[in-house]
């Protein structure tokens, strides 16, 4: 029986799949790409449109033909009718669009944590449920924590006032903690930023509170020098308020009050007058800009 | 709204920033730079690299009739000539193209879904060497029965089709490509150490020990081989045979 005839026969019913390079060509199948170091016909690139389209349109076909060989021969998964071919990882180097995030410095939990050897404990998130028979959450949208008919009898403790609304007891014990959680995470987020600056979180608020104080002094025309002052509070440096002497020379006196006279009949534009303060300031925030950058 | 990326950066950064984006591309058209169309990444806002190229001959979509394929479909690329590997230029641009038509990140993909197909072929370099033509071609793919398991490929011309002249390019600095294809600890590949399996599949692991000092290894207490007993005390052994005789 002659086989090779019919195979030969059924081989010549279909177009050929296989195509030859000679070097060989490299895919990036993660990407979905394929490189062809081969030499091109530059004659045939350099010629007419037409004619360089149908050039480009047989390379591409190879090309295409090359990859598709290359993805069928992927492992396969089945999943609703449609077959997926698993692409394996990308070779090439691409940029990234952000640069990688810092690892964010430990919460005061997680160093206690750490220092005991507490793992955390992955749990379902479910809780089940004896009233209503089914898996509910433990906290969130109709969550077993915020249910408010949960418990329908609340005995009242036996040091609590019998008046006293219990319900309203737990629904105040409730904020409280969110309260304190609230708190905790403030205080977690400040102390990371004091970390970042290299300052300890505790000098990082002491500072804070003497700039504080400082400013509100300034606030009162006497500059606070009649505030009752806190105990253990140091001495506010520079802060004074000059008055010129009532009785003084006429001249300078003269002088002043027409230098703005002067002023205001000229109308200044906002070009001259110089704000010191904040020429000063804006002179400092890029000095500190620099040398954050240039770090 | 004047753009020129490779003037002005702040533009094309404010845009970035904005649209919390890191892919650009701007046309234009000057009597300097005709048919002007800059591609280009950033990295955290910044411009990271980009290409200026000339569009010299342009098909769009409307001009060849053939079925357009599904919108969000990722394509296959291929890219001819060796010049993408030599020329740096021509290096960059690919890098961009593959950024740029990347597509969604997936690890599987459909055998059915491979609709489309975008072609880059590199043209023959100039008289002084210059880069030469980048010919931009996409096709619809159609498959077809061919006995075997993976099936024949006819194309279509679909799609745009570009003829692109490469005018200015701009690469990225060092320190910022560096910082920009930093791969995270967590990503990075562990290498298996020590572990190895033999041709009946067995898994065999290699303990290193140290340099061991053979003089100072703690055995077993033996009288005899202690070390005193040839050069020591004469005191203590003449006693001892004194008590055996």
């Amino acid at each position: 029986m002659d086989v090779s005839g019919i195979l030969e026969e059924h081989k010549n019913k279909f177009k050929p799949i296989q195509v030859d390079r000679l070097i060989p060509t490299e895919f990036d199948l993660g990407l979905l790409a394929c490189f062809d170091m081969n030499m091109l016909d530059d004659n045939r690139l350099r010629a007419g449109q037409q004619s360089r389209d149908r050039y480009l349109k047989e390379l591409s076909r190879e090309g295409a033909q090359q990859m598709i060989n290359e993805l069928f021969g992927l492992p396969t998964t089945v999943d609703e009718d449609s077959v997926y071919a698993t692409l394996p990882k990308t070779t090439t180097v691409l940029p990234r669009e952000k640069p990688i995030p810092k690892e964010k410095p430990p919460t005061r939990w997680e160093k206690f944590a750490k220092i005991k050897g507490i793992q955390k404990r992955k749990s379902t998130g479910k809780v089940f449920d004896e009233d209503q028979g089914e898996w509910r959450r433990k906290y969130g949208y109709k969550g077993v924590n915020n249910d408010d008919q949960k418990p329908w009898l609340i005995e009242v403790p036996g040091k609590a006032d019998q008046y006293q609304d219990q319900y309203q007891v737990r629904r105040d014990e409730k904020k409280a903690r969110i309260e304190k959680n609230t708190r905790r995470n403030q205080r977690n987020v400040e102390e990371n930023v004091a970390v970042e600056k290299g300052m300890k979180p505790h000098e990082m608020r002491k500072r804070e509170l003497q700039k504080a104080l400082v400013l509100s002094k300034q606030s009162t025309a006497s500059l606070g020098k009649f505030d009752t002052k806190l105990k253990g509070e140091p001495k506010t440096k520079g802060l004074k308020r000059k008055f010129d002497p009532l009785v003084g020379s006429a001249d300078s006196e003269k002088s002043k009050n027409m230098d703005i006279l002067n002023r205001v009949a000229k109308g200044e534009s906002k070009a001259t007058v110089i704000n010191v303060r904040k020429a000063q300031r804006a002179v400092n925030n890029a000095k500190r800009a620099a040398a954050s950058k240039s770090k | 709204n004047e753009i020129h990326p490779f003037e002005d950066e702040t533009g094309i950064e404010f845009f970035a920033r904005k649209n919390d984006s890191s892919l650009f591309a701007v046309g234009m058209h000057s009597k300097k730079r005709p048919h002007n169309l800059i591609l280009g990444r950033t990295f955290n806002y910044q411009i990271l690299d980009m290409i200026e190229m000339g569009v010299e001959r342009c098909t769009t979509m409307q001009e060849h009739k053939s079925q357009a394929c599904s919108v969000g479909m990722k394509p296959l690329m291929v890219f001819n000539g060796e010049a993408f590997n030599r020329d740096e230029n021509l290096v960059r641009l690919k890098s961009i193209l593959l950024d740029l038509f990347r597509g969604e990140v997936a690890d599987k993909v459909s055998l059915k879904g491979l609709e489309y197909i975008i072609t880059v072929t590199a043209g023959p370099p100039g008289p002084n060497g210059e880069t030469g033509l980048v010919f931009f071609r996409t096709y619809t793919t159609s498959l077809k029965k061919s006995g075997l398991r993976q099936p024949r490929v006819e194309l279509e011309e679909m799609g745009p089709s570009l003829d692109l002249r490469i005018r200015r390019v701009r690469l990225p600095t060092e320190d910022m490509w560096k910082l920009a294809v930093q791969v995270p600890k967590e990503l990075k590949v562990v290498k298996v150490k020590n572990i190895s399996r033999d041709g009946l599949g067995d898994k065999y692991g290699r303990v290193h020990l140290g340099k061991q000092e053979i003089n100072k290894i703690q055995t077993r207490k033996v009288r005899a081989l202690k070390k005193n007993l040839d050069g020591g005390k004469p005191g203590k052994r003449q006693k001892m045979d004194v008590d055996t005789e």
